[in-house]
């Protein structure tokens, strides 16, 4: 084949060329890399992100039903039995926890240790909103009307300061009531996949219906449901909805499942990669204008070698091959170098932040594709331009 | 194997058009060893584009080896330049970057020779311009005359019908004009190269079989000891004589 000779030899030429012009080979292949690099760790750092989101909504389970009481005419909203019996009630849900809250004024030993809030909750409370036990045990099922109460880990803290020794068993003072403590919650992480907070870390849990009795006005705030597996997100919170405006026709609840959130982030994440890759790309493009630049230049300077070689047989293919070759040569070695920086920077930056380090084999791969296709599309114009000179203007210029 | 017939070409620059050749014909047959003289600015460049198929004239024919050239396409007229064509310049137009051995290549990888036949075949010819102990110096690192035999090696290695040297000697010495013009003059006896000369110099023309004056954009032929048919150009008075 006559055209592999012709291509080896532009492809030692053009590396030639490279060698030779090393100040501005240098300055093309630094614009490439950092445009390559950039698409590499914003396309990851993106996805690590959206890994991470999705990992910390996901932390509570996707299962999850959150129905918020937004007041109504119905002051005193959705019964307590009702809520406990939504799971009872609806095949479609497996677990239902309400929570009536309040704040409250803790006191312990006759000190006051701060304020915090009230958590009215049942058993279920503590395995939807997985709250870590770590000594005693829950509020349970059978603490009806108990003035039990199980503290939240800062709640611990601030007693072991002012006691010292051990919370469990002690009696602690929530405006003036006694409540003797049954459990310690460890550490809490709040999860950003659900629509309320729980700031347990804070907060004293007693029994629902001693939260009631000490404070009758207050309604259910939160009901946290789990759907049985396998049901339909929006099947459940219709059948939520259907339930609770039977029992309490007068109130008014909204309703987020977990996968509604879900769904909402990963669309807020896409927008937020896209806007990423769109700057990585940008870098691309200015790298890529700079690669232009740069063979514009080295076209000009060789017109004489260009005439020479079309006096010698070049046809203009072969010159514009040799020419692209070396532009696709340096965006390439850019590529190269660049997937590396991109790597090793979205290394560094998830190893400082914390997050999981992941490598986008789609960002390093389109790293590399793009620098070759912008070696191509930015070298083509100064290529066409060097395979249109007039042989006899270069070999009289001399 | 060369015929020009009516070869016109001026150019234009701008509202003025420039006619430098005014209806050229020559008639160059295998063997030929020709000198075209005239002075500067007469057209000879001019002419040696058109026969080198680098340029087209504006009117006129051109047949090389009964070809003609005026339909025919830039690559084809590429490929014509790369398998019947040699060209020497005045200015020897080496590549610098390039050794020797790859610049007398170059011919052979336009036309899709593989590397190690074509240097092989480099080889061959660098010995045959004496120029075998250098084929890995760079042109910066050769003396001109040096620098010439590596481009007519280039100009030779590809077999070429006919070889077109534009003031081959204009850059050199005396004694190294010679030297070329002696190996030029070897090239055209021994092997039969048909060589074409543009000069300044009449002592060059001088060793050229034939000799043709540029005048007015015509030629007119002055000395003649090839066997080759040629119509005298009726139309202009010959010159006699070399007044440069
Ligand atoms: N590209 C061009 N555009 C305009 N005029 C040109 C061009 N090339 C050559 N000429 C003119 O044509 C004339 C002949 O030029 P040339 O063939 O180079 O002469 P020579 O080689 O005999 O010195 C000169 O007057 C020159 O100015
Ligand atoms: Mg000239």
């Amino acid at each position: 084949m006559r055209i592999f000779p012709i291509l080896a030899s532009n492809g030692r030429e053009a590396a030639g060329s490279l060698r030779r012009n090393r100040l501005r080979t240098l300055l093309g292949l630094v614009g490439v890399m950092i445009g390559v690099s950039s698409v590499i760790a914003l396309v990851s750092l993106g996805e690590i992100a959206r890994y991470e989101a999705r990992k910390q909504f996901e932390s509570l389970g996707t299962d999850l039903v959150v129905i918020r009481y937004n007041g109504g005419s119905d002051v005193e909203g959705i019964a307590i039995e009702d809520a406990l019996r939504l799971a009872d009630s609806l095949p479609s849900i497996a677990e239902a926890a309400p929570r009536i809250t309040g704040r409250g004024t803790f006191r312990f030993g006759g000190k006051e240790l701060g304020q915090g809030s009230v958590n009215g909750i049942a058993r279920s409370f503590a395995s939807v909103s997985k709250l870590p036990l770590r000594e005693g045990r829950f509020i349970s099922d059978l603490d009806i009307n108990q003035y039990f109460c199980v503290i939240g880990h800062q709640i611990a803290e601030w007693m072991r300061m002012e006691g010292g020794g051990d919370p469990l068993g002690r009696l602690v003072e929530i405006d003036e009531v006694l409540f003797t403590v049954v459990g310690v919650l460890d550490h809490y992480e709040e999860s950003y996949g659900l629509p309320v907070q729980i700031g347990a870390n804070e907060s004293i849990f007693i029994p629902i219906t001693t939260a009631r009795r000490i404070n009758s006005n207050e309604p259910i705030d939160v009901i946290i449901a789990v759907s049985t597996p396998g049901t339909d997100h929006k099947v459940a919170a219709d059948d939520v909805s259907t339930y609770l405006h039977s029992r309490s026709p007068g109130s008014d609840f909204g309703i987020t499942t977990a996968k509604e959130l879900i769904a909402q982030m990963e669309r807020q994440m896409e927008i937020f990669a896209l806007l990423l890759s769109a700057v990585g790309g940008i870098s691309l493009v200015v790298g890529g204008i700079g690669v232009m630049n740069i063979m514009l230049v080295s076209v000009a300077e060789r017109r004489v070698e260009i005439a020479i070689r079309r006096a010698l047989g070049a046809r203009r293919r072969d010159i514009r091959s040799q020419f692209l070759i070396e532009s696709i040569m340096l965006t390439s070695a850019g590529g190269v170098l660049g997937t590396v920086l991109g790597l090793t920077a979205t290394w560094a930056i998830s190893h400082f932040t914390g997050w999981g380090f992941l490598i986008s084999w789609f960002s390093v791969a389109g790293g590399l594709g793009t620098a070759a296709t912008v070696g191509l599309f930015f070298g083509f114009q100064p290529a066409h331009q060097a395979a249109r000179l007039d042989p006899i203007a270069g070999l009289q210029g001399n | 194997m060369l015929k020009l017939d009516g070869v016109c070409r001026s150019y234009r620059l701008g509202p003025v058009t420039t006619k430098v050749l005014r209806g050229v014909n020559l008639e160059v047959s295998s063997g030929d060893l020709m000198s075209i003289m005239g002075p500067s600015g007469s057209g000879k460049t001019t002419l040696m584009n058109i026969i080198g198929l680098l340029d087209r004239p504006s009117s006129g024919s051109c047949l090389l080896e009964g070809r003609d050239v005026s339909s025919l396409k830039d690559d084809e007229l590429s490929t014509l330049r790369n398998r019947r064509i040699g060209f020497v310049f005045q200015a020897f137009h080496l590549l610098p970057q390039l050794s020797a051995m790859e610049n007398v290549c170059l011919p052979l990888v336009y036309r899709g020779t593989t590397r190690p036949a074509a240097r092989r075949q480099a080889g061959e010819i660098l010995e045959r311009v004496g120029m075998a102990q250098r084929t890995g110096h760079r042109p910066g690192q050769l003396s001109g005359g040096q620098k010439q035999r590596v481009a007519i090696a280039r100009a030779l290695i590809g077999g070429p019908a006919l070889l077109l040297a534009d003031e081959p000697t204009g850059a050199l010495d005396v004694e190294t004009a010679t030297e070329v013009m002696s190996l030029l003059q070897r090239l055209n006896e021994e092997n039969g190269v048909t060589i074409i000369i543009i000069t300044h110099d009449p002592s060059v023309a001088a060793q050229c079989t034939r000799q043709v004056r540029i005048h007015e954009g015509r030629l007119v032929e002055v000395v003649q000891h090839s066997a080759s048919p040629v119509q005298p150009d009726l139309e202009s008075r010959p010159i006699v004589g070399g007044q440069l």
